[in-house]
């Protein structure tokens, strides 16, 4: 559906380099990058914005490179959405039909429905400086998605919404996919790749670092890098060794991890999700084979329960649940005991 | 409301002195006048005629000009091209240039011998002494002022705003008619009014272009050095007049009711 063969572009003192994606139709491809990471540069040349260097942009198995913007049938919603200000809402939502010259009274009759689609009939005749985020990302989303685009590319969609409008949104996006639009989504956030991508791809210095499925990605980064995009926070510099049998890692903090069996380079480090580790207000009977004793450092609140941090010679970053954390009845200074399985151990070769 | 502190005081003297540099000789001009001889002045055909001229001749010049100034503008905010720099500073060179020295700068452009004067000459034109020879003279000094003015309106247009009316499926020029122009309408209309105001003011450069026919402000001079101060005060006060009129209904003009806000352009 879309693909981008090997694309090339240099923009001042940054380069995107050596970009290549295929997205099938119907996909919902999400790119992960830091600010200044080349997302938007790549979202713009998809769009026709800016012409790539070298490499191919195919959409629907035709090259698409050098073809006009207005001619490529690609929708974009910008960041802050754009959205002209010298019009109403019903102005910016017929801007591209008027582009297109269409009557006026076919004009009105798909305003009129794409703006009941979108919840914002009541607006159309509002300027648009007094809208909340929410309200303006619909119109945008209106404005580009009654050009029935083949693509839609969103950047960076849910920045600049409210927390509580922010479920509303995704559910549009998630209903526009499940109709069969292609989307490809830029966010820094990986929590909304985690809720909407059907793939993810990691960008940084205008390098795609990795692609695949979420799952994928987020339980195998390839890197340092990508593990703390996909929010994982607990890294430990290791030495990997195989005693009776088992794979094991020696931190510098001098725990020593049981990993599952694998093949694991020499050196290198280990990561664990925070949600993979459990606390344990006692000693636990049976003690699995990755149990700490620890004291808790830190408890704050966090988007999903508690964060907790627990110093057992190696800082532990736990996520919980606020319903486990209550269970817990457990304070800062708590003496603790933390427990992981082998498997939640995930190995990076090089420490960067 | 101004807080009672003392550094509140200070500004509020130190400002009130220069409103008061500014007002105390308008004022004195005003109160000098008596009715009587203000009422002769604005029955006087040849200070209406002046007026006239001078109203009718800033606008066209203005409104001629503002035909190249837009576009030039519009370049100048948004590409990049070789000595950029070194045009702008041609741009502003009227600004700080003697007016007079800008009068003969037209004078040698729009004489027989010049350029533009020996076209206007094939056409049976004369520019000197001729309101299109004052229209140029005032244009030269006051250009820039629309110029810069359109150039930071355009500027102010986040890029974002023309790439996604691109991606909706416009030409550039219907961006530039339905997005640009109209959000940077306020700072173009702005220019506008300054550039007209500043022509209708000039003394210098039009005087060396054309003594007569006489604008307002050569009347005056004229009035003033051939019959003195008391002769040439109702004519001033009757321009001033005139003149804060039309800037009060000039900035009337609705650049458009509601306040729009605009966002910079997001972080790339």
């Amino acid at each position: 559906m879309l693909r981008l063969e090997n694309i090339n572009k240099k923009l001042g003192n940054f380069r995107l380099s050596d970009i290549d994606l295929d997205i099938p139709e119907g996909g919902y491809f999400v790119l992960l990058g830091r600010s200044g990471s080349g997302k938007t540069q790549m979202l713009e040349l998809i769009a026709g914005l800016n012409e790539p260097d070298s490499g191919k942009i195919w959409v629907d198995n035709e090259d698409v490179t050098k073809k006009k913007i207005q001619d490529r049938n690609i929708g974009l919603v910008f960041q802050d959405y754009a959205i002209f200000p010298n019009m109403t809402v019903y102005g910016n939502i017929a801007y591209s039909l008027h582009c297109r010259k269409l009557e006026k009274k076919e004009i009105q009759t798909r305003v009129k429905k794409m703006s009941e689609e979108l919840n914002i009939e009541s607006l159309l005749n509002r300027f648009t400086n007094n809208l909340s985020g929410g309200e303006l990302q619909r119109v945008a989303l209106a404005r580009t998605l009654i050009t029935s685009p083949k693509v839609l590319l969103l950047d960076e969609p849910l920045a600049s919404i409210d927390a509580s409008l922010k479920d509303d949104i995704r559910r549009i996006f998630r209903q526009l996919n499940r109709k069969g639009l292609t989307i490809v989504h830029v966010t820094h956030d990986y929590r909304e790749a985690v809720s909407l991508a059907k793939s993810v791809g990691v960008i940084h210095n205008g390098h795609i670092i990795q692609v695949g499925p979420p799952a994928e990605v987020f339980r195998k980064p390839v890197n340092k890098f990508v593990a703390r995009y996909s929010g994982i926070r607990n890294f430990f510099r290791v030495k990997f060794f195989r005693d009776n049998g088992a794979w094991k890692a020696q931190s510098d903090g001098s725990l020593t991890f049981v990993m599952k069996d694998d093949s694991y380079p020499r050196e290198g480090l280990m990561i664990i999700r925070g949600d993979a580790i459990r606390i344990h207000s006692s000693e636990p009977l049976n003690p699995p084979v990755n149990c700490f004793k620890g004291r808790v450092t830190e408890i704050f609140p966090s988007e999903y329960g508690m964060e907790i941090t627990v110093d057992a010679g190696e800082r532990f970053y736990v996520d919980l649940s606020a319903e486990n954390f209550k269970l817990l009845h457990i304070n800062e200074l708590s003496e603790v005991w933390i427990t992981f399985p082998p498997e939640a151990g995930i190995a990076l070769q090089g420490t960067g | 409301m101004i807080k009672n502190n003392p550094f509140n005081w200070i500004m509020l003297f130190l400002a009130s002195l220069v409103l008061l540099f500014i007002l105390a000789p308008l004022a004195g001009m005003f109160l000098h006048t008596g009715g009587a001889e203000f009422m002769e002045t604005v029955n006087d055909k040849e200070v209406q005629e002046s007026i006239w001229l001078t109203l009718w001749v800033a606008f066209a010049a203005t409104f001629i000009f503002a035909i190249g100034s837009v576009p030039l503008a519009w370049l100048l905010a948004r590409k990049n091209f070789p000595l950029k720099k070194i045009v702008q500073g041609i741009i502003d060179l009227p600004v700080v240039l003697p007016h007079t020295a800008a009068g003969l700068a037209v004078l040698g452009f729009i004489s027989r011998d010049g350029f533009l004067g020996k076209a206007a000459d094939a056409v049976g034109l004369t520019l000197i002494n001729n309101p299109a020879g004052i229209a140029l003279a005032m244009a030269f000094v006051s250009v820039p002022f629309l110029i810069n003015s359109a150039r930071d309106g355009f500027a102010a247009v986040p890029e974002r705003l023309e790439k996604a009316a691109l991606t909706l499926g416009a030409s550039r020029p219907r961006v530039f008619f339905t997005v640009s122009l109209p959000i940077a309408w306020r700072s173009i209309m702005t220019g506008f009014v300054m550039m007209f105001a500043r022509g209708m003011s000039e003394f210098g450069a039009v005087v060396i272009v054309a003594y007569h026919p006489m604008i307002a402000p050569v009347l005056i001079y004229e009035r003033f050095s051939s019959f003195g101060l008391n002769y040439a005060r109702p004519a001033s006060v009757l321009f001033i007049l005139v003149a804060l009129t039309v800037f009060i209904l000039l900035r009337l003009i609705p650049v458009r009711k509601k306040e729009t806000q605009i966002l910079p352009d997001a972080e790339a």
